[in-house]
């Protein structure tokens, strides 16, 4: 008996692991060409303001400068990913006549070093027009607010309704209703790689950029378009991205700006934003401000839901659209709601604009229910774990009108949980666990780019030696997207990783692929994958047939190099002979194979959904409110493993990342200037904060995914915020309905308890 | 059956489901359309969002009941 | 203001180059060398992936000019493999997964070997203390710190 697979779910080191702990891997931080140049970006110190006149003379009269560019050198589109839409494509990145943040880029120079190209930027004379600026949502919305766009009265940027049942009719049947508010703070992706491009125009009116993105792709459509390329003489290139988690797959200014100047150069142009530049100017976390409403039974059967939300925008649309209907949709998640109710309003601020990061809305979302069941639970004296398992979303469930979840093992991860939970016995004091659960989109069916293409492609191409050029779109940012496609290609085929060659991150070369967002690799780019593995093999097995004369029950297969005949696996031949032959009689073409997956009739969010509970043990110092992690389990359902080693890395990092966002992570803000904009004062977790890591799988076989896989990485970011805040309760039976949980706000809620005991 | 956007033409099978794609798109030609007809769009938006029962869809719909082209 | 000689060994190999006196060492290990296996996060001296070795002891790249580095002995990334040999703790970091987008990888790397080189046996609490400097934005840290611990615990000795 042949094993069930020879690749997938075996640990692999990463296809570029040796490149990466060599320092061979090169980054398009790493480009060097001849002549090239470097270039700075001047931007905006106030947060509204009209441009009233820029004078570029005396910095270009600097001995080393080549060029400075301003707005009036682009062609004044507004650009966005909606390009559909056109009020929200409302994004010069070289403003013309306005500026809505600090940070906004007004002007680029290109010189001989960075230190030339800094002090020309002092020589930039911009004559400002100061206008009043608005910086939260519940203000910007309000009658007589600074308008930020002409076309958006009030500062409404985006609104969505989300609804099924009837709500009214819920409550009026509960027995219990709960009202809380809850204010979703900010966080920055703090890629360690920042922005960066190398841009080369050549007078062939050829463009070639290599970045730092998640999509090659949509950089290379958005900046044909905005400088009035055709799109395939543009060419991005992208091997190697320093870390994403949703702040490149837009148009950013170290791309923009360098195309710019190289276009009027006709030389190679670099631009390195420096750290500073990444926390004021690129995008982050969308900061929410939360009402819900919550009606439930006595028993903890949830009846009814209503949710409010107003987000903090910033100064132009970006990603942020879906971010407001995502954390509407993941709001109800993983429950059965009966009856549900959500509005969601996007305002325009005057400050950085918010747009995707890893979890893209949910994050918010899941910290809010998930603090308010753990409460109701508490009202209502039911244990955490029970009132989720009454309620849990569950295999075949549909949510109306919105998704149809198949494949669920949210109730074996609550199992799982609550059996580890017990193992801990009784805690010491002013320690807690708290729980929380959470789905995830496998997947995101979003075409706000309005693509012609299929969502995700591959080619194979078959060599004489067997070795497998495998061309895909997808991008690899250290979420390990390279090393699941090739393991799927590898299975699929019956090969071995080694005989995968892997060709990514080159538009001219590759097939279209959106890119790393919304958690599709694995499911879209892996379907790709394996479509054109399984037509490759298809094309291997029809020689072999000729050799191997099957009787007609006999299929055949390849496994491990060795293609046999299914019910007779000893009888077979080898793979490589196979291929040497069959390239022969093909009359020396190589063996080529297509894939393509485009998500047809699967809902309005994802194909599939991932699942999982997350347990957070922690302690609370109640002298100083300091949290300290203990641990941190999670059961986590991710379909069928394809990489166990990559399933576990992307856990524990989310798991940082979301505590992060949890306890420690924000962007204090003063009219508009983000107050922290380095890696001192903004407060990312360190090896000494991270508590020991639990990852329990709970197999189930999703029949949409590639050999039954979902996404397994952005989700695990949502829960962890919600379960800290639990385990805070639990601890000291403080709830704090702000992020960060920080130990200013955990005191200040033990002297108000002390006070109200007092009373 | 059906009930036809009176902004951009698209067809929905109830006027709440129409009252929902008019604030979702919320483009000017859709909120031009609600302000010509004695409604203010923006204020719809807020009493939906601020006060309990679903008032602004509600009052929405209702107009479009009487003003949106029925179809078969 | 005029360049200066700097006579600095890296990676075993000696070089002789005119440098301006307000070049950091790591723009001369990555712009004048081409050592671009050591990376530039912060520039403020916050994140630890620029780290080399500089006489056997860490150091932030960007925060030391390179004439300090005048006659000293410099190992980056690109130094810990010998003769196409991966070092322990690279190897342990490959089987560990010990590294995702591989931007503070070589950091990561330069610390641990560097703890490694000091105390054979470091406990975890060490280990965690010899990286809290260098931010990992997306392992959780975990991974490497296992990765550390099992060449602590002779997993990847050398074999002779």
């Amino acid at each position: 008996m042949m094993k069930k697979y020879s690749v997938i779910n075996t640990p692999i080191h990463n296809i570029d692991g040796i490149a990466k702990i060599t320092g061979r891997a090169e980054y398009a931080f790493d480009i060097k060409l001849p002549h090239m140049l470097y270039g700075k970006i001047l931007r905006s110190p106030y947060p509204h303001a009209k441009i009233l006149k820029i004078n570029t003379k005396k910095a270009e009269g600097l001995t080393g400068v080549k060029a400075v560019v301003t707005g009036k050198d682009t062609l004044g589109i507004k650009q966005g990913i909606w390009r559909r839409f056109k009020e929200l494509c409302d994004e010069e990145i070289l403003a013309r006549s306005k500026v809505r943040y600090i940070g906004e880029p007004v002007a680029a120079v290109a010189a001989v070093d960075e230190d030339t190209a800094e002090e020309a930027l002092d020589l930039i004379e911009v004559e400002y027009e100061s206008l009043p600026g608005v910086f939260g949502p519940l203000e910007a919305i309000k009658q007589g607010a600074p308008q930020l766009h002409e076309h958006a009265e009030r500062n409404i940027n985006v609104t969505r309704h989300i609804e099924w049942g009837d709500v009214d009719e819920g409550f009026k049947k509960a027995d219990h209703v709960r009202e809380d508010w809850f204010r979703c703070s900010s966080q920055h992706h703090v890629c360690m790689e920042t922005h960066n491009a190398v841009a080369s125009f050549t007078p062939d009116k050829k463009l070639t950029v290599w970045t730092s993105t998640q999509s090659h792709y949509y950089i290379q459509v958005l900046l044909s378009w905005v400088l009035g390329l055709r799109e395939n003489d543009v060419r991005v290139i992208s091997r190697y991205t320093g870390g994403g988690f949703g702040s490149k797959f837009e148009l950013d200014s170290a791309q923009f700006c360098s195309s710019l100047l190289s276009m009027k150069l006709f030389k190679p142009v670099k631009i390195i934003l420096t750290r500073e530049e990444e926390f004021m100017a690129t995008k982050r976390r969308t900061p929410m401000f939360y009402y819900l409403r919550t009606g439930v039974k006595k028993d903890g059967t949830f009846l009814a839901k209503e949710g409010r939300v107003f987000t903090e925008g910033g100064a132009y649309t970006s990603m942020g659209a879906t971010a407001l209907y995502l954390t509407g949709f993941f709001q109800a998640f993983p429950y059965v709601w009966p009856s549900y109710r959500y509005d969601g309003y996007r305002v325009y601020t005057n400050t950085a604009p918010t747009s995707a990061m890893r979890g893209f809305g949910a994050p918010q979302a899941t910290f809010c229910a998930e603090t308010q069941i753990d409460l109701i639970a508490n009202d209502l004296g039911i244990d955490p774990i029970k009132i989720r398992r009454k309620n849990a979303m569950y295999p075949g469930y549909e949510v109306p009108g919105q998704a149809t979840i198949q494949s669920c093992g949210l109730s074996q991860c609550l199992d799982k949980i609550e059996k580890w939970i017990k193992s801990q016995g009784k805690l010491p004091p002013n320690r807690g666990i708290g729980i929380a659960a959470y789905g995830f989109m496998s997947g995101g069916i979003f075409n706000w780019f309005d693509t012609p293409y299929a969502f995700s492609s591959a080619v194979i191409q078959v060599k004489i030696d067997g070795k497998v050029d495998l061309y895909i779109g997808s991008q690899d940012m250290g979420q390990g997207s390279n090393t699941t496609m090739t393991m799927i290609c590898a299975e699929e085929l019956g090969v071995q990783v080694e005989d995968i060659r892997l060709h990514m991150g080159d538009t001219e070369s590759c097939p279209v692929d959106l890119g790393a967002w919304g958690s599709r690799e694995t499911l879209m780019q892996g379907n790709a994958v394996k479509m054109a593995a399984a037509k490759a093999k298809q094309q291997i097995i029809e020689y072999a047939a000729a050799k191997l004369s099957p009787n007609i029950v006999y299929d055949l297969d390849i496994k491990d190099r060795w293609v046999h005949l299914i019910a007779r696996p000893e009888r077979g031949l080898s793979y490589y002979d196979v291929v040497k032959e069959a390239i022969r009689g093909k009359d020396g073409q190589p063996i080529i194979a297509r894939g393509h997956y485009t998500p047809h009739r699967k809902g309005m969010i994802s194909p599939a959904y991932s699942f999982g509970v997350q347990a957070v043990d922690a302690e609370v110092d109640p002298d100083t409110g300091k949290i300290t992690l203990k641990n941190c389990v999670t059961a986590h359902d991710c379909g069928q493993v394809i990489n166990p080693l990559g399933v576990k890395g992307q856990l524990e990092g989310a798991m940082a990342m979301a505590a992060g966002y949890g306890f420690t992570e924000d962007l204090p803000m003063d009219e508009g200037k983000i107050l922290n904009p380095n890696l001192v004062d903004y407060k990312v977790l360190r090896a000494t904060e991270m508590p020991e890591t639990k990852v329990i799988e709970v197999e189930t076989y999703e029949p949409e995914g590639p050999f039954g896989a979902k996404e397994a990485g952005e989700g695990l970011t949502n829960p962890t915020a919600g379960a800290l805040g639990n385990a805070v309760f639990h601890a000291t039976g403080l709830s704090i309905k702000n992020l960060p949980i920080t130990p200013e706000k955990v005191l200040e809620a033990l002297k108000e308890k002390k006070k109200e005991e007092k009373k | 059956m059906g009930y036809k956007c009176p902004s951009c033409g698209k067809i929905w099978p109830d006027t709440m489901d129409l009252a929902r794609h008019v604030f979702g798109t919320g483009d000017q030609a859709h909120k031009d359309w609600v302000n010509s007809k004695g409604l203010n769009f923006i204020e719809l938006l807020l009493i939906q969002t601020m006060e309990p029962g679903n008032k602004g869809y509600k009052a929405l719909a209702e107009l479009l009941e009487k003003e949106a082209e029925k179809v078969d | 203001m005029e360049k200066q000689l700097l006579r600095i060994t890296v990676n075993n190999e000696y070089h002789e180059l005119y440098v301006k006196p307000k070049r950091l060492l790591v723009e001369v290990l990555r712009d004048e060398l081409e050592l671009t296996g050591t990376k530039r996060g912060c520039n403020t001296g916050a994140c630890c992936a620029c780290t080399v070795l500089l006489n056997g002891v860490t150091v932030k790249s960007c925060s030391i000019l390179a004439m300090q580095a005048d006659g000293t002995e410099v190992t980056t990334v690109e130094g810990l493999a010998e003769g196409g040999k991966l070092s322990p703790i690279q190897r342990s970091f490959l089987d560990h997964g010990a590294y995702q987008c591989g931007f503070c990888t070589s950091g990561m790397l330069i610390s641990a070997t560097a703890l490694i080189n000091e105390k054979p046996s470091p406990t975890k609490k060490q280990i965690k203390e010899a990286i809290h400097g260098n931010i990992c934005r997306c392992t959780g840290y975990n991974s490497i710190i296992r990765a550390i611990k099992a060449v602590a615990e002779g997993k990847y000795k050398e074999e002779e």
